[in-house]
């Protein structure tokens, strides 16, 4: 049977250090057999660095970590991140079994494969393991994709998954199926779950108890989550206590409509200084932004913007143009990951103003963003890879800010953001629309949609339209019901 | 300038004033090289002393001078991400070009423009298929790189060409400036200018953001295209000049003559300290990747071991560059 008091993971007084940064200054974290545990902690705390060190990623300046099992020989650790880690061009079932080809020469044949990736799948999603195991991982969803990983990471009999913000791109019935699933698996086979989150109603629905960890210590231990109040944890996150914002609807000028939105089912005007919300899976919204940002033409929408002296043709048009865009892929289509801090902040401005030289000033001009984005850096000459996820997402911000735009899109701008940095990012967004630029934002969290826009455009999981919510309207039941999605 | 450690702040306080930079530690890895660069001299100097002669000098200087140029040009292709295999074939090419049209009658003016113009044609060429056609660096430059080798043959059916003109040494061995032969000058103009040109000027900063993220900084409304491009037509030129350079030296035209020096090209990068996969790399680590390959092989000459064994050493020297560079990030 298992015993309850083994850790399956413990970590003992962690330190690391980036340069002059101490990042962990001794973290002490413990999961046990067949809990959830949910990590938390502010942008900066330490958590991804702890998570790096734990799963071999970097190396640790001094601490221990024990690592004990409760099914095979060899403990592991494996780890889902937010953002996937398939291989694009190989089978769902290529996919799952290419982490057990550890021999290297073994030929895994093709009947095999199968049945070891449909018996991964079908523990977490029967109909996806009858459906998906030959197709391409490129073909599947961002919510498919993610139980593919997880499923991956099940079948080499981890003893601890680490799940790092598994939620944030799945519909309210996704996540309620994969808490199910991740309850029976703790139930079932004693394994530890690490879920790191920072959307609280989760982690209350499924956590059993939760670490905290604030600059580098672990501030809150191994404590169940029923003792602690919201308040408590906030708190101990070092997070300015929840505010209500009452955010009252502003006044156009429907004689300045900015641009308007010509869909098959609906024709949509945007006002300058407007906060538009797109809500609902991204089939729908991608298209209304990728028309927006200039990376592509729809066939089922098409921009009339009237005082504008064109239509976004390329991205380079489109900043020309005073469009800024944060992508939601922070990775791939966002950070510029080998260049300073500085260059990332000032590329876009570089090519909206013509500056054909580096100035000197620019020193000043990156410092004032970087202070007013409230950025945790060490120097503006750093990579961005030194910065907290929370930190790369205010960097992505920065590029935008204070540029006078005449419209900006932003994907997911909050996604593994703390709340405390939730609240620097809706501030910046609200100031930016009272400077008349028009706001463009796509989120699956239909709660900060709710309470940041002015009007929200509803999608369902098939990219149709599903309405326009006035604000007078907003409200989270009507907004779920139309996108299938809650937060 | 503030080295000491910062106090890690919480979260709602103001973050810690960001340090300035320091040319010191902005040249750090190159002043390794550098370094490097000197115990190697003084390392062969123990065996030989005459290497730590200033006669040896000049001649690692004058040795080095065409792979330092040509490294240059292929430091800005690897900064974006690319490859180019073709510079060596353009540096060939761009010798029997040009010493053939000086034995048709051509001026050395406008022999040496129409040697440049292999380089900008060539250049041209990768750059229009990488970009426009959309084909693998790797691969368009692999076939530019067989067909201009083959040219270099082929206009002289395979022999090679003298230069007849009497003051074309001068582009090499002349001074502009008193007391600095033109080949230092020009080594020190590129170098200067691409650290410039790549450091300060916007379009210099792109060749980083396209070798770092093509996505990322096409979506940041940066000319992803056209500065591959650009970086190709540079790498061409630049091969070009230094062919240039060695057939005014040698006042010879061989269609072997750039063989070797790609692949010299390309390791003079990398122990400069740029990596394949893009997005770094600086001139002045280029040009002391270029010295370095050259006291090695001026070294294994002086010491008199078998010239089979500078690549062997080259390799070594690669390998030890790339692990010390490895090291020193984690």
């Amino acid at each position: 049977m298992l015993d309850a008091d083994l850790p399956l993971l413990s970590v003992r007084n962690l330190q690391k250090s980036f340069g002059a940064t101490r990042v962990l200054r001794g973290v002490n974290f413990t999961v046990r057999a067949g809990q959830i545990h949910a990590l938390l902690g502010g942008n900066g705390a330490g958590k991804s660095t702890m998570i790096r060190i734990m799963t071999g990623g970097i190396r640790k300046d001094d601490g221990e970590i024990m690592l004990g099992s409760q099914r095979g020989a060899e403990p592991k650790i494996a780890i889902v991140h937010q953002e996937l880690a398939l291989v694009q061009d190989l089978s769902v079932a290529e996919n799952i079994a290419m982490v057990h080809a550890t021999a290297g020469l073994t030929i895994v044949r093709a009947g095999q494969r199968a049945e070891l990736a449909y018996n991964a799948l079908a523990l977490l999603d029967p109909h996806l393991a009858r459906s998906a195991l030959h197709r391409k991982a490129a073909d599947l969803s961002m919510h498919e994709g993610q139980i593919v990983e997880i499923a991956r990471a099940l079948s080499i009999g981890a003893d601890v998954l680490l799940l790092d913000e598994p939620t944030a791109n799945l519909t309210a019935g996704e996540t309620e199926r994969l808490f199910a699933v991740l309850r029976r698996l703790v139930r079932e086979t004693g394994i530890g779950i690490v879920f790191v989150s920072h959307r609280m109603k989760e982690i209350r629905q499924l956590c059993d108890v939760c670490t905290i960890i604030r600059d580098g210590l672990t501030v809150v231990d191994a404590t169940p989550l029923d003792s602690l109040t919201d308040n408590d944890i906030m708190q101990q996150m070092g997070q300015p206590g929840a505010r209500e914002v009452a955010h009252s609807r502003r006044r156009f000028d429907m004689a300045e409509a900015g641009l308007v939105l010509k869909g098959a089912e609906a024709v949509i005007p945007i006002h300058k200084g407007q906060i538009l919300g797109l809500a609902g899976s991204p089939a729908g919204p991608s298209q209304v932004i990728a028309l927006l940002n200039g990376t592509g033409r729809s066939s089922s929408w098409s921009l009339d913007a009237k005082g504008w002296p064109a239509r976004p043709a390329s991205p380079r048009d489109a900043v020309a143009l005073g469009i800024g865009y944060v992508s939601g892929d922070r990775r791939h289509k966002g950070v510029l990951a080998q260049l300073p801090i500085v260059d990332n902040v000032l590329a876009s401005r570089r090519v909206r103003e013509k500056r054909y030289m580096v100035r000197a000033s620019e020193r000043r001009e990156c410092l004032d963003l970087v202070h007013a984005l409230k950025l945790k850096a060490g120097s503006i000459r750093d990579l961005p890879s030194t910065l907290s996820g929370g930190n790369q997402q205010k960097l992505l911000i920065a590029r935008w800010l204070g540029m006078s735009l005449r419209l900006v899109v932003f994907e997911e701008p909050t996604r593994g953001v703390d709340i405390g940095t939730k609240r620097d990012i809706y501030d910046l967004i609200r100031r930016m629309a009272e400077e008349g630029t028009i706001v463009v934002w796509w989120s699956t969290e239909n709660v900060e949609l709710l309470e940041l826009c002015d009007e929200i455009l509803a999608f369902d999981t098939d990219g149709r339209v599903k309405g326009l919510l006035p604000h007078d309207r907003f409200n989270e039941d009507a907004l779920a019901d139309l996108t299938g999605m809650a937060a | 300038m503030n080295t000491k450690a910062q106090p890690m702040t919480s979260n709602d306080s103001l973050p810690p004033a960001p340090r300035a930079p320091s040319i010191l530690s902005a040249y750090r890895s190159e002043m390794a090289i550098a370094i490097a660069c000197i115990a190697l001299l003084v390392g062969v100097g123990i065996f030989v002393p005459a290497a730590l002669s200033a006669g040896n000098f000049a001649n690692i200087l004058q040795a080095s001078a065409p792979l330092v140029i040509m490294s240059l040009g292929v430091l800005v292709v690897i900064i974006t991400g690319g490859i180019d295999l073709s510079v060596g074939s353009i540096f060939s090419l761009t010798g029997m070009v040009t010493a053939l049209a000086m034995a048709n009658g051509f001026g050395d003016v406008s022999a040496s423009l129409a040697g440049l113009g292999v380089g900008l044609v060539f250049g041209s060429i990768n750059g229009a298929l990488i970009t426009l056609v959309g084909l693998a660096p790797f691969v368009v430059t692999l076939i530019t790189y067989a067909v201009a080798a083959s040219l270099a043959f082929i206009v002289t059916n395979g022999r090679s060409l003298g230069v007849d003109s009497p003051d074309y040494w001068l582009f090499n061995s002349g001074q502009i400036i008193p007391g600095l032969p033109n080949f230092v000058l020009f080594c020190l103009l590129f170098t200067v200018a691409l650290e410039f040109v790549l450091r300060k000027v916007t379009a210099g900063r792109w060749f980083y953001s396209v070798g770092s993220s093509p996505m990322a900084a096409y979506l940041l409304g940066i000319p992803v295209k056209r500065t591959r491009f650009a970086a190709y037509v540079i790498s061409g030129t630049m091969a070009s000049f230094a062919g240039l350079l060695t057939v005014s030296y040698i006042l010879n035209a061989e269609a072997t003559a750039g063989a070797s020096l790609m692949l010299q090209a390309i390791a003079a990068v990398v122990i400069g300290g740029a990596s394949l996969s893009g997005g770094s790399g600086s001139a002045v680590g280029a040009v002391l990747g270029a010295l370095m390959i050259t006291i090695i092989q001026n070294g294994v000459n002086l010491i008199g071991i078998n010239s089979f064994w500078q690549g062997s050493v080259t390799g070594l020297a690669i390998l030890v560059a790339v692990l010390i560079d490895r090291f020193s990030h984690r």
